[in-house]
């Protein structure tokens, strides 16, 4: 019987397909690009706590480093399989590639629940992860990063037992450090500024002028915030933002017809990003259903949230005003909801393009940690402006002149730009 | 009253002079005594003038001894109708008396012109003269045993001869004990002179078996036999241990006094607690107790001033001494002629604090447990309040309807508010406000039904916050307030339902009060301790499974620990298990910030309010002021939550969240806490849960009770006689305790046919159709079950992507861990959203399919219709995964029930029959926070289900009827409506009669709602027509019928009549 499941990297590899045929690669380029690289799968046997021991699965899959080290997170899930790892890391090549920083595609995991796993525990998995790998990644090869479950203080750790290994310091052998420590500023503002900087792109190729335009946002995590806040400089008027209540378990959406400030709106919010809704009506916002983001008035949507946001059955409710639509979260468009988009002719800035932002800045915390020197964080944040608006310029070109969708655009521009340097490197 | 308090502290110092006068005339009584070689007249002399200068007014006092047939007075004597008069007494004979009286008339205070102290302090003097003397007749014989003439004469001897003279009584025991003793040491001769002292002997133990009453003869055998009793001693026997014995025996008689108190009923609490006064002088004295008799007395007070229940006793006998009661007597409030106990609550902590101090294992660690200064009033204090405001009506009260109950409660209230206490009971509050001075205090009720081993009041009873701020009078006032708020609440309809419920509403109950000082710090404007909570030494909410039942719980917030005993549905308590440190609920930083507390309870001193703040302003604030605030807050840095460095936090810049992190892994507060849980479930031999708090210095034991269920959570028996088609499910991992009632629909999500979904839209698509289920099913009256894990979300293949308000009407989350090939998934434990589920009581059971022994009916779920398509006709392409029974239908108006043994570690899931009574349950499970909606709901939904089943189609042309609005959606107030949709096709006249016969259901629902409300309405019913064609056009209200959303739900028509 055949198996209709889905799995994720059967998926991945349909949308590949889909791309080389239309770049027409030759049957090597496919076949190399088609699966990873080189796949490591090890044990990892860790000391609980109460003395016993417990075997762990780890993972580490290298997809493509044909344009630089493989960069590619490490997740800790309990259903952790290897065909969703290999997926990831495919994704991550195309990431690097679409904004074309000199880095290739990887990931990494151990089968885990950090719920079952005391602190200790958890470090010393950590470490053991690496004791059996430390071989095979480096700064120079493949560089590992935080991801689901993962976070800093992991990464630490993982850094600390690499440099024992190899007796010496080597900072660039991991990302997502905290500042101080081999992190890098201007990465919380990384992701949201990014889109925006896609956004201001857009707007000068539709020839809209920003400060004409009013914008509406879903979600008010980091990536939102930022988002609103370069909007706003930039002088657009952002003018509703939805946000999740926990005490109603539900979203309700903030706006302010005539535009809000977001530093009033910050002042009534705590720090988990949750806006206080008795304090916001106080300041002459009105409260509307979660889902009123959508419905607005506005030339601009950020969906920065969740994923499958805007769906068949909703997209019909966008405003006629909308003319520009920017995937700050993953995935927040249905393949369904794309169709009506399409034929709206709204542009949409595909989201591994648009939140490419916080990868690129990876990509920069590994450049200051091999060369152990730390930029201000306005050198930072002008580079990103750089590589985010040519990377936007590129992609925006190439679908202008192919008469392509956007994101099939993307798409597109970093496989061919993956073969093209697998063929340089004379391996296809 | 008032004029108490006119000069507080001029009261104040004129009282603490009179003590110090009090001491001051003991201390010289004691010295005089105390004097080596003083004569009986020299000393009594003395103390005739020292008495006058301890009494309050000493220049018109006047004092007189009479011992035997001399008297002592002070010059110029006269006797006056004035006088207080103590009785000397020596070897339990009147020996003399020690007067006081006062040479004028002085205004009437607690006795005559006397003070209740001074009736203290002539006692004493009265008590050491008495010793005085004994001591000087004792010395009396031994001088005359120095003395060459008798010399020959042993000491023991002396005081034979002495006995003989004075106390032939004692020396009769005397000589029968020393028959014993000699009997004991396996002297031979002794078993004849056995015989003499107890004809019982004699005749071959023959008393034991006959059936007539036994004859005694008379003593004079005895008497005649003593001489032979002693002979054989000094035979036997050396000098010492015949002295010793003989002076073991005389004291132990010297303490018959507290026997003769303690085991006749008849003897109130105060003569039991001067009793205890007494023994306490005498013990330092060197009195000491037999093994018996010091077991005799401790069981007598514990069942005098604790509980007189046999497991208590059994328990409490083996861990409290009688000393213990003496610390505790000091801080009992009374009114002469009590017969009270301390109550529940009071009993249970004082137990439990005893056990800690005494614990041997950890010894280190529990000694630093302590407990908040507190103190007791007798639980009969309450009737002798009614007695004295004529409430006496007040004690049917609990036979009156529930209804009248609930109509008479805000007046009972009133009643209480408005009438005072007796003037003993406030002197006693004065007495123990000087004790507390000014800081918060919580008056708890300890009722004698509350914290019995598998009863719970939680929460039934109030307990009430005082600021206790103010001049004394405003302070006593507030007291006096909560005190009487506390009593009313005895007489609160949800009690008596409670008790009614569990068939207690006979027993007599009463209300003691526990006073207790608030552990906390004065920070800013409020009070409040660093934090508190609840713990419990069993763990029935487990959220990985390495954690075991015996690991225990904690439930601990910043700030009173109000906001951790009650389950909030806006704000969350931190929880641990103690045996599993290492282990928490919520790992990624999005989990740990989600679920930490954001509000905290306190006491604000300059509004003398409770309330509760948010912390992050608190942290603004007064966060430098915060105790131990480097311990329990993180800050959040880019990725994780981190426990502040040494410099402390930035309460200016950095983002904080209360976690408790540096508590639990950088103090040893966990291992405490594990201690002081095995500790007492180790002693107490049940599980146990406890009420804490620390202050920023010290750790406080707060309350102790056998670890309490609430309704929904008492252990449920496991049939084992049920059928095999009628079983639903059994698992046998990880279950807590409860049952689920009355499931009317099951939502089954088909793990095969999950697995199988191409793509991931697809499975999404799932979670979205089970938010819908979840809004249009009736509220806790239907289970999902599904694959692995609930709420994945990253990786969706193995478990339906929900968040938790997708689920949150659901009554039992329940996970299948079917096998796939050689491996069983992991299973989630709830974990996304486990602190929701806790918190809203949504129970979460994992069934492994495969294991042993493990019923799992897949025929019934895959085969039973599947109502989806009906139910959500837009996802009706899911309906080979997606399958939604209705149990009623499939399995003939039975519904599914679900059964939870934690000790027994089972469940089971059965198609049973409705049982009306878990209705009442189900209610009652709400009623600790009176305004919540359940009670509202479910009793409509009822009578919407009762009205619908007993319309007669016919008579009235009915050929639908469904509920919709609040009481379908679980969202009733206690104002509501019930809204009902009828389908209706008939005439005129029958539409007429129709409606007159639910205008009579309306008024009366109406009716019962005010008896359970207060709310008063014009009708219940909200009643809306339909036809067949406003149907077919789908307009008005019957949009309702069959929508999407919000459907009405129809209910079954004239059921009742058929039968």
């Amino acid at each position: 019987m055949e198996d209709k499941s889905y799995n994720p990297f059967k998926t991945a590899q349909k949308l590949f397909d889909q791309a080389a045929e239309l770049l027409e690669l030759d049957q090597a380029a496919r076949d190399f690009l088609r699966h990873p690289m080189r796949e490591y799968q090890f044990n990892i046997p860790v000391r609980m706590d109460d003395g016993s021991v417990k075997v762990f699965r780890g993972f580490r899959i290298l997809h493509n480093d044909a344009r630089g080290p493989g960069k590619g997170g490490i997740r800790f899930h309990p259903q952790e399989t290897v065909d969703t790892v290999r997926a990831l890391s495919m994704w991550m090549t195309w990431k690097c590639a679409v904004v074309d920083i000199p880095l290739g595609g990887s990931k990494g995991g151990i089968i885990c629940d950090p719920h079952d796993l005391s602190l200790l525990e958890q470090e010393r998995l950590c470490r053991g992860w690496v004791r059996q790998i430390a071989r095979n990644i480096g700064p120079l090869s493949d560089i590992p990063a935080p991801d689901v479950m993962s976070n800093s203080q992991h990464m630490l750790w993982m850094l600390d037992e690499y440099e024992a290994i190899h007796g010496a310091k080597y900072p660039g052998f991991i990302t997502g450090k905290p500042v101080g420590m081999g992190g890098s500023l201007g990465r919380v503002e990384a992701t949201g500024y990014g889109v925006m900087i896609t956004v201001r792109e857009a707007m000068k190729e539709l020839g809209i002028n920003i400060q004409n335009t009013s914008a509406s946002f879903q979600g008010f995590g980091n990536v939102s915030q930022y988002a609103i806040q370069l909007y706003q400089q930039m002088g657009g008027t952002p003018i509703c933002v939805s946000c999740w209540n926990q005490e109603d378990h539900k979203a309700y959406s903030f706006q302010k017809k005539d535009g809000f400030d977001l530093k009033e709106l910050m002042s009534v919010t705590d720090h988990f990003g949750e806006i206080d809704k008795n304090k916001a009506q106080d300041l002459g916002f009105d409260m509307l259903p979660g889902d009123a983001w959508l419905e607005q008035d506005v030339d601009l949507l950020v969906p920065s949230a969740l994923e499958n946001q805007i769906t068949g059955e909703n997209a019909g409710k966008i405003s006629q005003k909308v003319k520009l639509i920017a995937e700050g979260a993953n995935g927040p468009t249905t393949p369904d909801a794309d169709i009506v988009l399409t034929d709206r002719e709204i542009h949409v800035i595909p989201d591994f393009l648009a939140n490419a932002g916080g990868v690129t800045c990876s990509y920069f915390e590994q450049v200051q940690s091999n060369t152990n020197y730390y930029w201000p964080k306005e050198e930072a944040l002008g580079k990103l402006d750089l590589k985010m608006t040519n990377a936007y310029v590129d992609v925006s070109k190439f679908a202008k002149a192919k008469k392509i969708y956007m994101r099939d655009a993307a798409y597109m521009i970093s496989v061919d730009r993956v073969a093209q340097a697998c063929r340089s490197r004379g391996w296809v | 009253m008032t004029e108490n308090f006119g000069k507080p502290i001029n009261r104040l110092v004129e009282e603490l002079r009179e003590r110090a006068k009090e001491l001051n005339c003991l201390y010289e009584v004691q010295e005089t005594l105390g004097k080596p070689g003083i004569k009986t007249e020299d000393a009594l002399n003395r103390i005739i003038a020292i008495l006058p200068p301890g009494w309050q007014y000493p220049e018109i006092c006047q004092s007189e001894i009479i011992f035997g047939d001399k008297v002592f007075q002070s010059s110029d004597f006269v006797k006056t109708p004035w006088g207080q008069h103590s009785d000397v007494i020596v070897q339990d004979q009147l020996a003399g008396r020690i007067s006081v009286y006062y040479t004028e008339e002085k205004p009437e205070l607690d006795e005559g012109p006397f003070l209740i102290e001074e009736r203290r302090l002539i006692n004493t003097i009265a008590d050491q003269v008495g010793n005085f003397l004994l001591h000087q007749r004792l010395q009396d014989v031994f001088e005359r045993k120095t003395k060459p003439d008798i010399e020959t004469k042993a000491g023991w001897q002396v005081i034979l001869s002495l006995l003989e003279k004075t106390d032939p009584n004692l020396l009769i025991t005397i000589a029968r004990k020393m028959v014993h003793h000699l009997c004991g040491s396996g002297i031979k001769e002794a078993t004849d002179l056995l015989e003499l002292f107890s004809s019982a002997y004699r005749e071959d133990r023959e008393l034991l078996e006959a059936n007539f009453p036994y004859q005694f003869e008379s003593d004079e055998d005895a008497i005649g036999a003593i001489d032979e009793v002693f002979k054989l001693a000094g035979k036997y026997l050396d000098e010492d241990e015949i002295l010793t014995s003989i002076q073991q025996w005389i004291r132990e008689d010297q303490s018959g006094f507290l026997i003769n108190t303690l085991v006749q009923p008849g003897c109130s609490i105060p003569e039991i607690i001067n009793a205890l006064d007494r023994y306490q002088h005498l013990s330092t004295q060197g009195l000491e107790l037999s093994a018996a008799r010091e077991q005799s007395v401790r069981v007598s007070l514990i069942r005098r001033l604790l509980s007189g229940q046999k497991n208590f006793i059994d328990t409490a006998k083996c861990h409290l001494s009688i000393e213990d009661f003496n610390k505790l007597s000091s801080h009992i409030i009374f009114q002469p002629g009590s017969y009270g106990k301390l109550g529940g609550k009071s009993a249970g902590i004082f137990l439990a604090m005893e056990i800690i101090k005494k614990s041997v294992l950890n010894q280190d660690l529990l000694q630093q447990v302590k407990m908040p200064k507190t103190w007791y009033i007798i639980s009969d204090a309450m009737f002798s309040y009614i007695e004295h405001n004529n409430l006496e009506e007040i004690i049917e009260h609990k036979y009156l309807d529930i209804g009248e109950i609930r109509q008479e409660y805000p007046y009972i209230v009133h009643v209480f508010k408005t009438s005072p206490l007796p003037p003993e009971i406030v002197k006693g509050l004065s007495m123990a406000l000087d004790d507390f001075g000014d800081v918060p205090l919580i008056v708890r009720s300890s009722s004698l039904l509350e914290d019995q081993v598998g009863m719970s009041f939680a929460g039934k009873y109030k307990s009430l916050f005082v600021a206790n701020q103010g001049t004394k009078e405003e302070r006593l006032k507030s007291l006096i307030d909560a005190i009487v708020e506390v009593y009313a609440s005895m007489y609160g309809p949800d009690p008596i339902e409670y008790r009614h419920e569990h068939n207690l509403i006979d027993h007599h109950e009463e209300m003691g009060i526990l006073i207790q000082e608030v552990v906390g710090k004065k920070i800013g404007p409020y009070y409040f301790p660093a934090f508190a909570g609840v713990a419990f030494s069993q763990n029935e909410f487990r959220w990985s499974s390495r954690i075991k039942k015996e690991d225990g719980l904690v439930r601990i917030v910043p700030g009173l620990g109000t906001r951790a005993v009650d389950r909030l549905s806006d704000d969350y308590p931190i929880l641990a298990a103690p045996g599993q440190p290492g282990l928490r609920v919520n790992t990624s930083l999005d989990e740990i910030v989600r679920y930490s507390p954001r509000k905290i309870d306190v006491i604000n001193l300059e509004k003398r309010t409770f309330e509760t703040i948010e912390i992050q302003q608190l942290l603004k604030e007064y966060g430098d002021e915060y105790p131990n605030i480097k311990q329990l807050v993180s800050v959040i840095t880019q990725d994780h939550a981190q426990i502040p460095t040494g410099l402390g936090p930035d309460f200016e810049k950095d983002k904080l969240i209360f976690t408790f992190d540096g508590l639990f892994s950088k103090s040893p507060f966990l291992n405490l806490l594990r201690g002081v849980l095995n500790e007492l479930q180790d002693k107490l031999n049940h599980p146990i849960d406890i009420e804490f708090a620390y202050d920023g210095d010290d750790f406080y034991l707060l309350q102790c009770r056998s670890q309490s269920y609430g309704v929904e959570n008492i252990p449920a028996d496991i049939p084992t006689d049920i059928p095999g088609e009628r079983v639903l499910f059994t698992a046998d991992r990880f279950i807590s305790n409860g049952t689920i009632p009355n499931i009317t629909h099951i939502v089954y999500v088909d793990p095969e046919q999950y697995s199988q979904l191409p793509t991931r839209q697809d499975m999404l698509d799932v979670g979205r159709a089970i938010s819908r289920l979840n809004k249009i099913l009736t509220k806790r009256k239907f289970i999902l079950m599904g694959p692995g894990r609930w709420g994945s979300r990253g990786d969706i293949k193995l478990g339906v992507s929900v968040t938790y308000s997708d689920i949150n009407n659901t009554a039992a989350l329940i996970e299948v861990a079917q096998k796939r090939g050689d491996y069983t998934p992991d299973l989630s434990f709830g974990t996304h959203f486990f602190q929701d589920l806790v918190e809203s009581s949504i129970r979460y059971i994992p069934i492994y399919p495969d294991d042993y022994g493990i019923i799992f009916n897949s025929d019934y779920l895959l085969e039973s219709k599947n109502t989806i398509k009906d139910i959500l006709p837009d996802f009706a392409h899911l309906e080979k995964i997606i399958r939604v029974i209705d149990v009623k239908n499939t399995s003939s108006g039975h519904v599914l029930q679900v059964l939870m043994n934690a000790e027994k570690n089972k469940a089971i899931a059965i198609i049973t029959e409705e049982d009306e009574t878990s209705e009442i349950k189900s209610e009652l499970k709400s009623i600790p926070q009176t305004d919540s909606r359940e009670d509202h709901w479910s009793w409509r939904l009822k009578s919407a289900e009762t009205i619908a089943s007993m319309i007669d189609p016919d008579r009235f042309g009915v050929k639908g009827f469904y509920v919709f609005g609040s009481a379908k959606n679980a969202t009733s107030g206690p104002k509501s409506d019930l809204d009902i949709l009828i389908h209706f096709e008939g005439s005129d006249h029958q539409e007429k009669e129709l409606r007159i016969w639910l205008e009579g259901w309306s008024l009366s629902l109406s009716h019962i709602n005010q008896l359970r409300t207060g709310y008063k309405t014009d009708g219940l019913l909200d009643v809306v027509i339909i036809t067949d064609e406003e149907i077919k056009n789908r307009s008005s209200y019957a949009v309702k019928i069959g929508a999407v959303s919000d459907a009405a739900m129809p209910l079954s028509v004239g059921s009742a009549l058929n039968k």
